[in-house]
């Protein structure tokens, strides 16, 4: 039997609103996830894949916008070469019946749209065994169906969505897949999706995470898993995202050079289809604190989206730095009095953080009004 | 420094000529010249000796030009800790500036000269000393001319930097204004006075943008959540119909109907024929209880003759019975109420009898009362009488023991003034040698005799001597007495002592008397005489109403009390008589109706049975029915329990073939539902999912979240801005407080001297005084009258010295013509704080109001004018 190659992905949540994002970089994150479409088809041409696996949510929800699904079906249409499997997801299981009711209405012929678990012949020996989600939660393990037979000899695929036993799902639900589905139902590889991250189970058991992450929480770069069975599966991750998202930590201590930290912790290039939360942690004097909100608010234009979290960067008073704002008198004394506050366990938490910002505010404002 | 001269050559008014003030002491020194003296020529020319450089010929200089022209020359005389220094200027024309010494030695010239005379100053035209000059007509705190009021303001700022530090240093100075500055921006931009969103603001914008996409995004979940329930129902109708359309199903549902019909069709055969048995049987049992009954009619009206026969003779004998005994009874009755009668006039008698003894036994008890109640009137009357003349005897006499107590101490008086009239009294002592001399016409005595009142002594041969002791304090006295003891015997009406003693004893002796007397009458007659003559005349009557008899009472109460008892007991038994003759009679009615009865009784029971021997014929031919009827009943009751047993149940059969009906029907109905409401569904899910809602929902709520992100974002730094500002503001109060409180210490007490109670805050950029706070209410100062600005400014002048003085650095305070505005009792007021401060500071007051200023006290400088 010949070597079978396939490009696996899934999650690629086509329509996600990106709400709270301003406008700008809303429309190109949602046009760079309709954009995945043609990056992963490149991607299985590249790697001599005839088959696309998309191991559910391919829309982020049961009754997508009608643009949203037209032009997902039309740009999968225009891949002639390839096939597209759409497996229903969480997000778009086969209770948002009215989305699979158009599929079936308008999918072009390259694209196969699992409806049931029976098993599907994907090419000669090789048979997929489909999971298709038929609730957003199913409360049943439904990889079960893969234990359905196939012709003897055959190679068994299996697709499936949802989080396994050992760890909750991108939703947060408790998995129900277990982790050795793979062994039970004599899969030679396991194709999963739900969780956006990039993750091996077992050797023949993969996430293949999405191809354009939408959140910060993975911190990884978008990839897809292209996949040959010949023997024991042989998977290459292969980058397919526009988008960077990344949420580097900055912990800063007195004496650093925070300019060089700073600059050390973004990226260089292409800072524009990068969104950054840099979180900023430690303690600093309040020069170097200014310096380091000066240094952020200089760089932020130059990315996609950028915020900064600098609530529990702490604030260390040096002598010399009150000496900024005043050697003696009434600016000194409101300064000593916000520095005592915000390091006062009685106060509470918020108290604290008020008098840390307002001292941080008048160390500003005292060196703006001394330039 | 003190100053102590000051001279002007060639200046102003003293054109050719020299003025020299001296005379300036310690404390207030006062010169009171008219208008148009020079005052303020002085006052100008001390000026410039200290601010105004020797080379200047500015407008301050010319004007202490004489009209005439010529180089105008001040000297002033000061004494420093050092000692006494001569400063010496010259203007315009070979202008010179020097210092000598007390010795004439030169200390400076020119612009050391200067320097000398800056160091002396404090900092030269911006020194402090430049606070403490008042000139005419002064009423605010500030110079009009800014130059000038920038220059107090940094004199102000050095002066009370020596006592409080510096004071930028303390207050933040500028950077601290711009610092609030630039935060009451920020936080103008963003909230409200109040703290809220400020309307325009960023922040009210972010929560105006949260609440509205919040708004929005209420409005349109129910729309997603409409869709999302509406796809469910849609697969379970799907699902629904599915299963109802499905032949099997139906072929089955059809099938049970049919059966279930078959079945209720035969339940109901059954039943039919149950009924028809239970008919026949009703029948049968209808017969055979009519029979029954027949035969018991019969049988018991050949009971009836029989028994009213029994009946009749029953009756018969008991009328009978009745009769004669009621008979006797009547007569039983008669002879019991006839006895009973004769004792009840017996008693009457007996009664009559008793009454009559009674009264004969009351009225003899009354005879012997009235005898013994005759005896004590008599005696009650003589003892009435004794007490009523013991009582006339004791009333006649008229001693009392008060009054003899009087004449007994009378007596007593009497007895010592004579004791003593007689131990003082003169005597005389006979020795006769021939006839006997005689005193008062009797025989003179043996022995001395005591001459007490004048006395005649006879002298036989001589004729008669008038012996006079005349009357002394003795004789007085025993006059009194004895007029006393007369008056008390007159009230006794007795005509001695030993006469009113015994009439007492008889009084004592008859009190006792009547007291036994009235004793012994209470006795007799305890309730007076008249209610013993009362009783007396009730027992006389009594006694008189006796009859004529001599029966023994209680033998005949006896007697009557037994025939009582034998009337009773004869009463009693007469009505038992009575009753039982009654009973008897009712008795025998009654039998007597009985018997009527049954006679009717056995009438009609013989009308209607006939002949005794066709009615037992009736009897035995109904008897021979009986057994064929019972036995009819018995067989088809039989037969009906063995149909009942065989009868299927008519409620399941019904039962059943309504469920298999109602399952065809609910079938049929909730197929035609599931179809219109899946097109209804379809419809719906359609029109909604065109609208791409779950994607619009992400896109707002994403929104929302940020906009309420953003507002928190700005509340956080509204709250950080207003916390700094408070601590600015209260970093700032606290350095002014520090700052302005020595300045204030020195104010209030000479404040108080002309507004007791009121206090004043200065303003931290002017460091003068700003508002004026009088029995809690502040007034700004500028809008204060005249008189109260130029006196404040006037203390806070003298505040100011006082700081010097604190410092170290004492400065003369000059007042030109101040306190133009001030009424009388503050012009005092103003001159107790001028003192006051005067004690360790020199006040040099130049006034041309010589009356108003003569209470100033203080000591008088002159102005001596020569030519030059």
């Amino acid at each position: 039997m010949s070597a079978f190659r396939f490009l696996h992905s899934s999650d690629l949540h086509l329509g996600r609103a990106f709400g709270g994002y301003p406008d700008g970089i809303r429309h190109r994150l949602r046009e760079a996830r309709h954009g995945a479409i043609a990056r992963l088809a490149q991607a299985a041409r590249a790697g001599g894949a005839g088959v696309v696996l998309l191991a559910g949510d391919t829309f982020d929800a049961e009754t997508p916008a009608p643009d949203t699904l037209r032009q997902a079906l039309r740009a999968m249409g225009e891949e002639g070469d390839l096939t597209w499997v759409l497996l229903p997801g969480n997000h778009d299981s086969l209770a948002a019946s009215e989305l699979w009711r158009r599929i079936a209405q308008d999918a072009p012929a390259n694209l196969r749209a699992i409806t049931d678990d029976a098993p599907v012949e994907l090419a000669s020996g090789h048979w997929l065994l489909p999971a298709p989600c038929t609730q957003r939660r199913p409360g049943r393990d439904l990889t079960e169906a893969m234990a359905a037979p196939t012709p003897e000899g055959a190679r068994r695929i299996g697709l499936g969505h949802g989080a396994i036993t050992d760890f909750s799902g991108e939703e947060g639900a408790t998995g129900i897949i277990p982790p050795d589905r793979a062994v039970r139902s004599g899969l030679d590889y396991l194709a999963l999706g739900d969780w956006h991250g990039q993750m091996q189970v077992t050797p023949a058991t993969w996430y293949s995470g999405t191809p354009e992450p939408d959140g910060f929480k993975h911190d990884a770069p978008g990839r897809a898993l292209l996949v040959t069975l010949d023997g024991p599966a042989q998977v290459t991750p292969v980058e397919t995202a526009h988008f960077r998202w990344m949420r580097p930590v900055l912990d800063l201590l007195p004496g650093e050079d925070v300019a060089a930290r700073l600059a050390a912790a973004l990226p260089n290039t292409r800072a524009r289809d990068h969104l950054l939360r840099i979180t900023v942690t430690g303690r600093l004097p309040l020069a170097d604190r200014a310096a380091l909100e000066a240094g952020l608010a200089a760089r932020a234009p130059d990315f996609g989206w950028f915020a900064a979290d600098l609530s529990a960067l702490a604030v260390e008073a040096l002598p010399e730095d009150l000496d900024q704002i005043d050697r003696a008198g009434a600016l000194r004394q409101a300064a000593e009095v916000l520095l005592a506050e915000a390091g006062d366990a009685a106060l509470s938490q918020a108290d604290r953080d008020t008098a840390q910002a307002a001292l941080a505010r008048l160390y500003a404002l005292t060196q703006e009004v001394r330039a | 420094m003190r100053l102590r001269s000051i001279e002007l050559t060639n200046v102003r008014r003293f054109a050719g000529k020299r003025a020299r003030l001296s005379g300036i002491g310690d404390g207030i020194t006062v010169l009171s010249e008219p208008n148009e003296f020079g005052k303020s020529t002085f006052f100008d020319a001390i000026h410039a000796v200290f601010f105004e450089r020797h080379g200047s010929r500015n407008a301050a200089i010319k004007a202490l030009q004489p009209h005439a022209g010529g180089a105008p020359e001040v000297m002033v005389e000061v004494d420093l800790p050092e000692g006494r220094f001569r400063i010496a200027k010259r203007w315009i024309s070979k202008p010179q500036a020097q210092v000598h010494d007390t010795t004439g030695r030169l200390i400076a010239q020119a612009d050391e000269a200067e320097a000398w005379i800056d160091q002396l100053m404090g900092g030269g035209l911006a020194g402090p000393s430049g606070l403490l000059w008042v000139r005419q007509g002064l009423m605010g705190l500030e110079a009009d001319d800014k130059k000038d009021r920038e220059r107090d303001l940094t004199a102000r700022r050095d002066l009370l930097s020596s006592v409080a530090g510096e004071i930028d240093l303390m207050t933040g100075g500028r950077r601290m204004d711009a610092v609030i500055d630039r935060v009451a921006e920020a936080l103008a931009r963003l909230a409200t006075a109040t703290g809220r969103p400020k309307a325009g603001g960023e922040w009210a914008r972010a929560v105006d943008e949260a609440a509205a996409l919040a708004a929005e995004e209420a409005a349109l979940r129910p729309k997603a959540e409409r869709l999302s329930g509406d796809l469910a129902r849609r697969t379970e109708v799907t699902r629904t119909l599915s299963r109802l359309t499905d032949p099997a199903d139906a072929a089955t549902r059809a099938q049970a109907l049919t059966d279930a019909q078959a079945a209720h069709q035969a339940a109901l055969a059954h039943q039919a024929q149950v009924t028809q048995a239970e008919t026949t049987l009703r029948l049968a049992r209808l017969d055979a209880d009519r029979l029954r009954q027949d035969i018991a009619a019969a049988e018991t009206l050949a009971a009836r003759v029989t028994a009213a026969l029994a009946a009749l003779a029953k009756a018969d004998e008991a009328a009978t019975t009745a009769r004669a005994r009621a008979d006797d009874l009547g007569q039983r009755d008669r002879a019991a109420t006839e006895a009973a009668e004769a004792l009840a006039h017996q008693t009457r008698d007996l009664r009559t009898r008793v009454q009559a003894a009674t009264r004969a036994e009351a009225a003899q008890a009354a005879k012997a009362q009235a005898e013994d109640l005759q005896r004590r009137l008599d005696r009650a009357t003589g003892l009435q009488a004794s007490l009523d003349q013991t009582r006339a005897q004791r009333a006649r006499i008229a001693v009392t023991a008060k009054v003899l107590d009087a004449a007994d101490k009378a007596q007593s008086a009497l007895d010592l003034a004579r004791a003593r009239a007689e131990a003082q009294a003169v005597t005389i002592e006979a020795r006769p040698d021939g006839a006997p001399a005689m005193l008062n016409g009797a025989a003179l005595p043996d022995g001395p005799v005591p001459i007490l009142t004048a006395a005649d002594l006879t002298l036989p041969g001589f004729g008669t001597l008038r012996i006079d002791p005349g009357a002394g304090r003795s004789g007085e006295g025993i006059a009194q007495a004895e007029q006393a003891l007369a008056r008390l015997l007159a009230e006794a009406q007795a005509e001695s002592l030993p006469a009113a003693r015994h009439q007492w004893a008889e009084a004592q002796r008859l009190e006792v008397e009547a007291k036994q007397a009235a004793a012994l009458l209470a006795e007799v007659a305890p309730e007076g005489l008249d209610a013993l003559r009362s009783a007396l005349a009730r027992a006389m009557a009594a006694a008189a109403d006796a009859p004529d008899t001599a029966e023994d009472v209680a033998a005949l109460t006896a007697a009557l009390a037994e025939a009582d008892t034998a009337e009773q007991a004869a009463r009693a038994a007469a009505k038992a008589a009575h009753d039982l003759a009654v009973e008897a009679g009712n008795t025998r009615a009654g039998a007597e109706a009985n018997r009527t009865t049954a006679a009717r009784q056995l009438a009609d029971a013989q009308a209607e049975a006939g002949d005794e021997a066709t009615l037992a014929a009736r009897i035995a031919a109904l008897k021979v029915r009986e057994p064929a009827l019972a036995d009819a009943v018995t067989t088809t009751a039989r037969a009906l329990e063995t149909l009942r047993a065989a009868a299927p149940d008519l409620a399941t059969a019904e039962a059943r073939l309504t469920r298999a009906r109602g399952a065809v029907d609910q079938a049929r109905a909730a197929e035609q539902k599931a179809r219109e409401d899946l097109a209804s569904l379809n419809a719906t899910i359609l029109a909604l999912a065109e609208e791409g809602i779950e994607e619009r929902l992400a896109t707002i709520a994403g929104d929302r979240a940020e906009a309420e992100a953003r507002a928190a974002r700005y509340e956080a730094e509204v709250r950080a801005l207003t916390r700094l500002k408070r601590a600015l503001d209260e970093a700032r109060t606290k350095a002014r407080d520090a700052y302005f409180g020595p300045v204030l210490r020195e104010l209030q007490p000479l404040l108080a001297i002309l507004h007791p109670g009121a206090q004043l805050t200065i303003d931290d950029a002017s460091l003068l005084p700003a508002t004026l706070t009088r029995n809690g209410q502040p007034e700004a100062l500028d809008i204060l009258s005249g008189g109260t600005r130029e006196q404040v400014a006037i203390l806070t002048r003298l505040a100011f010295a006082r700081l010097f003085a604190t410092a170290g650095r004492p400065v003369p305070v000059i007042l030109d013509d101040a306190l133009v505005h001030s009424d009388d009792d503050r012009i005092e007021a103003m001159f107790d704080a001028l003192h006051r401060t005067a004690r360790d500071q020199q006040i040099l007051v130049l006034t041309c109001r010589q009356r108003a200023f003569a209470a100033l006290g203080g000591e008088r400088a002159v102005v001596a004018l020569e030519g030059i």
